[in-house]
């Protein structure tokens, strides 16, 4: 009975890793078929990755459009939460339920928004619009989190700054930002990592040069082979390192 | 500014303005799946130093919605269902294409098919590669008998055992032929009896899916019978599982043709023409003949001398002139027929 | 400073994140409102004050009955994922030695960061008849033949459950270590055992939390494409696959809008039931 917590958390991580360790373990896979028997090991997928020329592309994308659309959603949620917290502005609780609403409408309705309201204006669907429907659905996030954190103890020494004489400017640059670093990043951090892995918004709204997710769709869609189970298993691989290098270089900053 | 600073910069705008200058053109085509085989693509890259942007679609529908979403000379080559040009010609996408450069009198005679690829006497589109959609199936694990009559195919028998495949106009077609009605005199009074046959299909599958998913079910075991598959399913996997197999049951199969045209937007009409060229001469027929996505017949007969023996055994080479005969084109509803043909697909598919 | 001023200068500071959310938000939506209430004849657009693609939707079946799809899957995974997931962050937040517990959540998250497209993909190896799930079960002797599993609504609902249950122990774990320890404290001084513990104290004072998980899962489930396309084998669509083949086969964009204005209902709805739990500006 004592051990049931350990049975039940072992059950548990063993769902979880599941899917994760057969991809992995098929992208080994010798034949051209990601299914039992595994015959293997080899690196022919691995090497077929790294070499295709449409997915590098895809993934240099994904991470121009994720680090791009951060900075933008994380600046405006930071200024917003700023501007919301530190002024008493009418009808406050009224534009935070507007920053917030994005929050709770489907990605795909945003998408979908967006490509109708840009094929009405005659324009062209690329990494912009995609990075523009991204930012949507970010700036929430980085509104939330960085209003949550805006305490009293930023208030003191901000008004603290102000009593010896800085401006506005120079309070936000170097009192609230440094204050709010933790918040800040961890909004930066969560807006680049849900962008990073995003599907309907960037598959509805490129044309040629798309993001990760919409190529590895693509493959799905016109090749079956452990290909996929490699693409998988880095994309997984560099996530986990950028995971813990997060983990190690920013977080543990706080303790 | 240092000078080192300055260098840097200096240095810098040469690079990008030599990159913009070498930038290479582009042409963009719309696609099925077939065509973004690299070992088909790149020697026309190559040759032409251009780059060819791609993008697939699955369904004549899918094509004509991107196209209608697209601004004017976002696309220049189009690939569709030879029994859909029609529908692009009246939507006036196609440009003419010049007979006299076409190798149509190198072409198998039955796939030329004037009548679908020009209007008026003028050629809008040129027919690329064929195949049936009919019956594929695992050798070891159905009856191959069986497979001959279109009604045990989708019997008890086999149930839950077979897939079909998602495009409503070749496999209703084939529902059709099991009712003994032509593709080409389907109307609306026949689609309750095609309805029906859907119906029972429907009972008796597992999924229904693109492509790809048909193959994976096949491949992995999840199916034993594809529905609407053909040699362009089985043949990409022949080599590792011989025992996927395919064949045109009595009651008939339904045959696809692909054809490729320019688009008449295109800022780029005498490239675009040169592609087409490159895909109808024989070594491009040949490469998208055995192309990754999915293998087929290539419309032209030339295309055989650059196939090996093993390559044209996998096609049936010597056997295409029973099919073509015991086969029908896809059906080619107007546009009513269409959208109800369309929700007649739905509604079965959702039971 | 005068309050004048003081707004003007909140105004200011907000208002590019207010123009944006405007211009790329509210704009398309009220757009896309619209568009339902258009309707196209042949390949022309015509706007106006159209309800045929509502009446549509009401009649045709595979429609309506996509919509009951969407709502019967994402009531499922959602009450499994919770149910699954409360005891699995309960167990890190209590269980664990504190020191271990960041790792333990770190690990049971770790996943996430497949891309989502190829784990759906890989549930689908994992179900095949050939695959783990199968062969498993067979040499276990509790089943003779395999079983189909893929392509299936189980086949959704696990690969849902999956992505659910990650997100959920990192949500109500978040809860449960923020709740002070006095309150078990006071409960166990009173007499309480594990359970009533858990029932009358722990659980009313997560209750928020988990309505505010329960709500992110409803939303997200509800209005995911890909999941149900890879793995649930097409032969029942729910609403964004419908929407999607409005759009990919038909360019019919006024039904696809109808359909998303329909999808935005639902989550409205589910919204005003948990509301009485929900803080939304308090994520």
């Amino acid at each position: 009975m004592r051990a049931l917590p350990w049975l039940y958390l072992a059950a548990g991580f063993l769902f979880i890793y599941l899917p994760v360790g057969v991809l992995v373990l098929f992208s080994f896979q010798e034949g051209t078929l990601p299914v039992p028997p595994f015959e293997g090991p080899s690196l022919r997928w691995y090497a077929g990755v790294l070499s295709d020329d449409d997915l590098t592309a895809a993934l240099l994308n994904s991470v121009l459009v994720a680090l791009g659309q951060g900075a933008v959603a994380v600046t405006l949620g930071f200024l917003a939460a700023y501007g919301l917290a530190r002024h008493v502005v009418p009808g406050t609780v009224f534009l935070r339920a507007l920053l917030i609403a994005p929050l709770t409408v489907s990605y795909l309705i945003v998408g979908l928004g967006l490509l109708i309201v840009v094929q009405r204006a005659g324009l062209g669907l690329s990494l912009w619009t995609a990075g523009i429907g991204h930012v949507v659905i970010n700036l929430p996030i980085c509104f939330a989190i960085i209003y949550a954190s805006m305490g009293a103890q930023q208030q003191t020494a901000e008004r603290a700054a102000r009593d010896l004489g800085a401006g506005e400017i120079d309070v936000i640059r170097l009192v609230t930002v440094p204050m709010l670093a933790p918040a800040i990043l961890a909004a930066y951090f969560l807006s680049v990592t849900l962008s990073w892995d995003e599907f309907i918004i960037a598959f509805l709204l490129t044309r040629f040069d798309v993001t990760l997710p919409v190529e590895i769709w693509s493959m799905l869609r016109s090749g079956l082979s452990p290909r996929l189970n490699a693409i998988g298993s880095v994309v997984f691989l560099v996530s986990v390192t950028a995971v813990v290098a997060a983990e190690l270089l920013i977080f543990r900053r706080r303790r | 500014m240092t000078t080192a600073t300055a260098r840097l910069l200096g240095t810098t705008l040469l690079t990008l303005a030599a990159g913009a200058a070498a930038a290479q053109e582009e042409l963009n085509a719309l696609v099925w799946c077939d065509h973004t085989d690299p070992k088909l693509i790149e020697p026309f890259e190559e040759e032409h130093d251009v780059t060819v942007n791609l993008r697939e679609y699955e369904g004549t529908g899918a094509a004509l919605a991107l196209l209608e979403q697209s601004r004017p000379g976002d696309w220049d080559v189009l690939v569709i269902d030879g029994i859909d040009v029609f529908r692009a010609v009246e939507a006036g996408i196609l440009a003419p294409l010049p007979e006299d450069e076409l190798p149509e009198a190198d072409f198998f005679p039955e796939v030329v098919m004037k009548e679908n690829n020009s209007a008026d006497g003028v050629t809008y589109a040129v027919t690329e590669k064929f195949g049936y959609n009919t019956i594929s199936y695992n050798a070891e694990a159905v009856d191959p008998a069986d497979m001959q009559d279109l009604s045990t195919v989708w019997s008890e028998k086999y149930a839950g055992r077979l897939t079909i495949y998602d495009y409503y106009l070749p496999v209703m077609g084939l529902a059709a032929l099991s009712a003994g009605i032509d593709t080409a005199a389907i109307g609306e009074t026949d689609l309750d009896a095609i309805g029906t046959v859907m119906s029972e299909m429907r009972g008796a599958a597992a999924s229904v899916g693109g492509v790809v998913a048909s193959q994976t079910a096949l491949a992995t075991g999840e199916v034993d019978i594809v529905v609407g598959g053909g040699e362009w399913l089985t043949a990409v996997l022949a080599e590792e599982q011989p025992e996927l197999t395919w064949t045109i049951p009595d009651q008939g199969a339904v045959r696809w043709s692909q054809s490729i045209g320019v688009l008449a937007d295109s800022e780029k009409p005498d490239l675009a023409l040169e592609f087409v060229k490159y895909i109808v001469s024989p070594e491009g027929q040949a490469r998208l003949a055995t192309s990754s996505c999915f293998w087929g017949m290539p419309a032209n007969a030339k295309a055989g001398e650059h196939l090996t023996d093993a390559q044209k055994e996998v096609l049936r080479w010597d056997e295409q002139d029973a099919y073509l005969a015991n086969s029908q084109l896809y059906p080619a509803p107007d546009t009513d027929l269409d959208i109800a043909m369309q929700d007649l697909w739905l509604e079965t598919l959702q039971q | 400073m005068s309050n004048r001023r003081d707004s003007l200068k909140g105004w200011g500071f907000a208002a590019p994140a207010l123009l944006w959310t405007t211009a790329f938000f509210v704009v398309p939506f009220v757009v896309m409102a619209a568009m339902s209430l258009a309707t196209l004849d042949g390949r022309t657009l015509i706007w106006g004050l159209h309800a045929d693609n509502y009446l549509e939707l009401a009649e045709k079946r595979y429609l309506w009955r996509a919509v009951l799809v969407s709502l019967e899957i994402t009531a499922t995974v959602t009450v499994l994922s919770v149910v699954l997931a409360y005891p699995l962050a309960w167990i890190i937040a209590f269980r664990v030695p504190a020191r271990w517990q960041r790792l333990a959540l770190l690990l049971a998250i770790l996943p996430f960061w497949t891309s989502y497209v190829v784990r759906s993909y890989a549930w689908l190896l994992v179900l095949a008849r050939e695959g783990v799930v199968n062969q498993t079960l067979m040499t276990l002797g509790i089943i003779a033949e395999p079983v189909t599993l893929a392509n299936t609504r189980i086949a959704t609902v696990t690969g849902f459950v999956h992505f659910f249950v990650m997100l959920l122990t990192l949500t109500i774990y978040a809860n449960l270590v923020q709740l002070s320890p006095n309150y078990r404290r006071a409960a166990m001084d009173l007499g309480a055992n594990a359970f009533q513990t858990f029932r009358h104290v722990i659980l009313p004072l997560t209750l928020p939390g988990i309505a505010t998980g329960a709500f992110l899962t409803f939303v997200l489930c509800i209005g995911d494409y890909i999941t149900p396309q890879i793995l649930g084998g097409n032969t029942e669509l729910t609403v964004p696959q419908v929407i999607m083949v409005q759009l990919g086969r038909r360019a019919d964009f006024p039904l696809a809008s109808a359909l998303a204005i329909v999808l935005m209902g639902l989550v409205t709805l589910a919204y005003l039931g948990a509301a009485r739990w929900l803080r939304i500006d308090r994520l």
